[in-house]
């Protein structure tokens, strides 16, 4: 298969299989979950309103508080750094947002070339940083497993084959391109059945959390 | 499990010793009511924690036992492993799939014994790692949905099986009899010239008691007694209803608890009550205030408060007034009652009240090291030498404070912080609120 | 007669020496050679015999000839490769019938072995090639019988490069590349719809002095096609700061900015138009304000629309459909999950229930 027709498998036929995986395993996952027994809370609430709780900790939680900040807050920091050059990478290259308006009708102003190169540089360093973290801590090497590992992988393989595609690296555009397209296929294949559903998950749990909680009055 | 990175606390349940046992049951049948009590606890909210992890690790560092340590087996998440293993394999959206091309292995007894010490020894349900864990996972309720599968298949730690064998047999852990209450109340009675009303037919308010107070703290219900006369409340005590303490809950032992529970219930049914105040002890208000309608199946037709939740409210409402007590104070937030159980203001204005100088500890009340002694964790012996090690966080937390006295509103922690005091030789003893507000009641004119 | 070399056929026909020199740069230019390398073409020119083109037309349209024969610049090189090497080309002979057959017979006996063939137009296969005859011949067999005696073979246009029109989906003729029947003879790829002409001139201007070029994995010479239209374009800066025209006639278009949106192929396309362009250099569709179609990429026709942007998906799928498709299958697939672990959670309820007679036996 050469660089061309590679391409052409991955923002065809491929991409058409990510998606629909992708449709079809969130939904699944989050189906499969929320459809599960939830006995109903009939304490008395200290607070009527929690779910405002919820709310609250969906953002709040995106932040930790002062207490832990001497010992998380590096890392918390090098995750973001992924996370926020990876979503800047993603969200605001033009050929993206091209993607993302032909499968939703949503469009919005692309950011220069260079703008992402940097982001996504930042987002790999980070993402290299992050996986010697989890290879070098004696925690999270108790804690890892494949989904970790395969999703670390899912995630930077699109990464810094963009970056290649982007600076013209390897000897074949389309190859590299077509490779980049394909990565990006897996990973929105992938998202669903691993750790990566978080991107959805991470709402549900923290609402849930802050709910519970919230009701009482207790520390969110 | 491998090895631990630092050394392990002499007899602190390690790898290396055997875990408890109780009963006679074979292996598989241990096995198949674990699973059993596990899948029953696999709801939406357990799936969605269990789904959400992105073993990111930061719980370890919310937790005493890591802290201390630095093994890695004390990370929170860590601690219900099989727990997480059963449900993937079990009832996660995923699970047909984990079965058919083995991707988790069934879980085996040999691991759940494994697990004991992580799940009952090394977890106090203190709650901070839920405050790190950026998706919010609430691990605690993890950690005591775990407990029940472990206490179905008799793999409770031996010491605290014992107490919680005993509250189901005689209605107290500590042998706090229905006699032996109403004796040590005639005698309290007696003793401090006070009135303790016991078994009347109707009152505004059921008072309840951690048998604790009652074996080791009687003095706690001489000041509950004086201060509910002071603030001249219709109150009685209930012999057929006053153990607060659930150590069913602890243990794990659904149907104990929901017993344990019950009789409080119905006690505070039967006398009409509007409030039922519960007492200094920090499990037993989250098993009466936060799970008690649950167990009751519908909300309950009384208001259930924390003891500092009542006087804080008698303050507000002038019924009760207070002499000053300038001195210089730290109040110790009991995990169950603030940071779980979200009594963060009452306290602060009871020393408000006092007119105490309340030195706050360098955490907020939110974030609080726990004593160390929640969950049960206290009456495991083998776990005592891993205690102390975290008890020295909350003894440096509480000399960094600066104040000259410690005060709490959790009978439990109280127990600890005697425990270690004792240990380290400390010169800070921890104080009742309940008992310093009793023994500042302004006369009465 | 073939035994004259190019610079004397010129010298005859009343060309200067200045006017050789004059093409020699020109060419030498358009290559991209080294000073030195121009040097030795210009003298390897002077003494190299004329060379024999042979020119098949197949399923082709002509564009590509025009292109050739419309060309200004290099007018000289243009007037060598038609007027002086060309010794067979039925569109532009004035020979028709049994008179051009025969002459294409000669000026192949003549040359055998030695000509370069020239093949515009892709070849049908099936039906014995019965969709495509010339003289009572298939195109296949033709072709087949004219390589057998070429040096090596040009395939000019995407047509016979990659299949080009006839190619495109559903490939109603079953049209393959020159490249899929000459497999004993090198083969040159110059691929565009048309090329450029400067290109094909180029091309053979290099082989008869050179010989045979450097190609890319397409079989494309690497002095023409290295380099993506999107490297050398000079509205790729627009592209870098993010500048997208987003219809033909915004404000984005009228400041010239990139058309990457509007379905430009320029990154994926390897040709010359950027540095070379068209119409003796005047301008190349880019610059006209049209995006490229990436007419020299293999399958240009099938690439999901010309005006659809590079990164988008192509194939022409019900979005909706497929992504509502599958959302509700993985309701009904996630309900159904729920639904077994439910009833998993009722059985080990009624288990436990009768289970709970039989205590843990204390010892």
């Amino acid at each position: 298969m050469n660089g061309a027709s590679l391409l052409d498998f991955a923002r065809g036929p491929g991409f058409e299989v990510a998606v629909a995986m992708l449709a079809f395993g969130v939904v699944w996952r989050l189906v499969g979950i929320l459809a599960l027994r939830r006995p109903v809370d009939h304490s008395e609430p200290r607070t009527g309103w929690g779910w405002v709780g919820g709310l609250r900790l969906v953002f709040s939680r995106s932040w930790p508080r002062r207490e832990f900040r001497e010992r998380v807050l590096h890392w918390d920091i090098i995750s973001y750094l992924f996370h926020i050059g990876y979503a800047v990478a993603i969200l605001g290259y033009v050929p993206h947002i091209l993607v993302i308006r032909n499968l939703t009708g949503l469009r919005w102003p692309g950011l220069p070339g260079g703008v992402i190169a940097f982001f996504a540089g930042i987002s790999a360093a980070a993402l290299l940083a992050l996986l010697g973290h989890r290879m070098s801590s004696p925690v999270l090497r108790r804690l890892s497993n494949f989904d970790d590992y395969f999703s670390w992988l899912a995630v930077f393989a699109p990464l810094v084959t963009g970056l290649m595609a982007y600076y013209n690296m390897g000897d074949s555009y389309q190859l590299v391109l077509g490779l980049h397209v394909l990565f990006g296929d897996l990973l929105l294949a992938w998202l669903p059945f691993g750790k990566i559903m978080h991107v959805i998950l991470f709402a549900f749990s923290r609402a849930t959390t802050g709910t519970v909680y919230g009701r009482r009055g207790a520390a969110l | 499990m491998s090895t631990t990175t630092l050394d392990t606390p002499a007899g602190s349940g390690g790898t290396a010793s055997a875990p408890d046992r109780q009963g006679t049951l074979s292996d598989p049948e241990r096995l198949q009511r674990a699973m059993a009590s596990f899948v029953l606890d696999f709801g939406a909210t357990a799936a969605l924690y269990m789904e959400s992890c992105v073993h990111c690790g930061q719980c370890a560092e919310a937790c005493h036992y890591y802290v201390q340590t630095g093994d890695p087996k004390y990370t929170p998440i860590w601690k219900i492993e099989p727990f997480k293993q059963a449900y993937k394999r079990q009832i996660g959206p995923f699970s047909a799939f984990y079965r058919l091309f083995h991707l988790k292995r069934p879980v085996t007894t040999d691991e759940l014994g494994k697990w004991q010490e992580l799940i009952y020894d090394s977890c106090t349900l203190c709650g901070r790692c839920t405050l790190v864990c950026p998706m919010g996972i609430d691990i605690p309720s993890l950690v005591a949905a775990a407990r029940h599968g472990m206490e179905a298949a008799g793999l409770t730690p031996h010491d605290l099986w014992e107490p919680t064998d005993r509250a189901e047999r005689e209605g107290s852990p500590l042998g706090a009899t229905r006699q032996v209450l109403k004796e040590r109340i005639a005698w309290l009675a007696d003793e401090n010239s006070v009135k303790i009303p016991l078994d009347l037919e109707q009152a505004d308010i059921l008072v309840t008691i951690s048998s604790v107070e009652i074996m080791k703290y009687p003095q706690a219900i001489v000041a509950l007694a004086r201060i509910m006369n002071h603030v001249r409340a219709s109150w009685t005590f209930r012999s057929d209803g006053y153990e607060a303490t659930n150590f069913s809950m602890l243990s794990g032992d659904k149907k104990g608890q929901r017993n344990a529970t019950m009789l409080l219930i119905n006690a505070a049914l039967a006398v009409q009550a509007k409030i039922v105040i519960l007492p200094e002890c920090g499990h037993a208000y989250q098993a009466f205030r936060w799970t008690g309608a649950n167990i009751y199946g519908k909300p309950l037709p009384f208001r259930a408060l924390h003891i500092s939740e009542f006087l804080a409210e008698e303050i507000r409402a002038n019924r009760l007034t207070l002499k000053s007590d300038p001195r210089s104070m730290t109040f110790h937030d009991p995990c169950q009652v603030a940071r779980r159980g979200g009594v963060f203001e009452a306290p602060r204005v009871i020393f408000r009240a006092l007119g105490a100088q309340l030195h706050e500890m360098s955490s907020t009340p939110a974030a609080n090291w726990c004593c160390g002694g929640g969950g049960g964790v206290v009456t495991i012996h083998r776990a005592d030498s891993l205690r102390h090690r975290v008890f020295h966080l909350k003894m440096q937390q509480v000399e960094d404070t600066g104040a000259d006295i410690l005060v709490s509103s959790c009978s439990n922690c109280r127990l600890t912080f005697d425990d270690g005091q004792a240990f380290f030789h400390w010169d800070k003893t921890a104080h009742s609120l309940l008992e310093l507000v009793a023994d500042n009641l302004a006369e009465r004119h | 007669m073939a035994d004259e070399t190019i610079a004397e056929v010129l010298e005859k026909r009343g060309f200067t020496r200045r006017a050789f020199l004059q093409l020699c740069a020109t060419v030498t230019a358009a290559l991209a050679l080294s000073p030195a390398d121009a040097a030795e073409m210009t003298r390897r020119l002077q003494s190299a015999p004329r060379p024999t083109v042979i020119y098949l037309s197949y399923q082709e349209c002509t564009g590509c000839l025009e292109s050739l024969t419309r060309s200004f610049s290099p007018g000289l090189a243009s007037l060598i490769f038609n007027d002086i090497s060309l010794a067979f080309n039925d569109t532009l002979q004035a020979a028709a019938g049994e008179a051009a057959e025969s002459a294409k017979d000669t000026a192949m006996k003549k040359a055998w072995g030695k000509y370069l063939l020239i093949v515009d137009g892709s070849v049908p296969l099936p039906q014995n090639g019965a969709y495509c005859t010339v003289a009572g011949r298939s195109a296949i067999s033709d072709l087949k019988h004219a390589a057998g005696g070429a040096a090596a073979v040009v395939a000019v246009g995407t047509c016979a490069a990659f299949g080009g029109l006839p190619y495109a989906s559903p490939n109603p003729t079953g049209a393959v590349p020159v490249s899929d029947i000459v497999r004993d003879r090198p083969v040159i790829n110059v691929s565009g719809c048309p090329p450029i002409a400067e290109v094909i001139t180029g091309v053979i201007m290099y082989y008869t002095t050179f010989g045979l070029p450097a190609l890319d994995r397409l079989r494309r010479p690497t002095n023409f096609y290295g380099n993506s239209i999107h490297d050398r374009c000079y509205r790729r800066p627009f592209y870098d700061r993010g500048l997208f025209a987003k219809t033909f006639d915004d404000e984005g278009a009228r400041q010239g900015w990139c058309l990457f949106e509007l379905g430009c192929k320029g990154p994926v396309t390897h040709n010359a138009c950027p540095t070379m362009k068209w119409n003796g250099g005047t301008s190349f569709p880019i610059e006209s304000g049209h995006p490229c179609l990436g007419c020299s990429e293999p399958g240009f026709w099938d690439k999901g629309g010309f005006y659809r942007p590079l990164s988008v998906p192509t194939g022409h799928w019900s979005r909706a459909g497929v992504i509502g498709g599958a959302a509700a299958a993985g309701a009904v697939t996630g309900l159904a999950v729920a639904a077994v672990a439910r009833s998993r959670q009722d059985r080990a309820q009624k288990n436990r229930q009768s289970g709970t007679d039989k205590k843990n036996p204390k010892p």
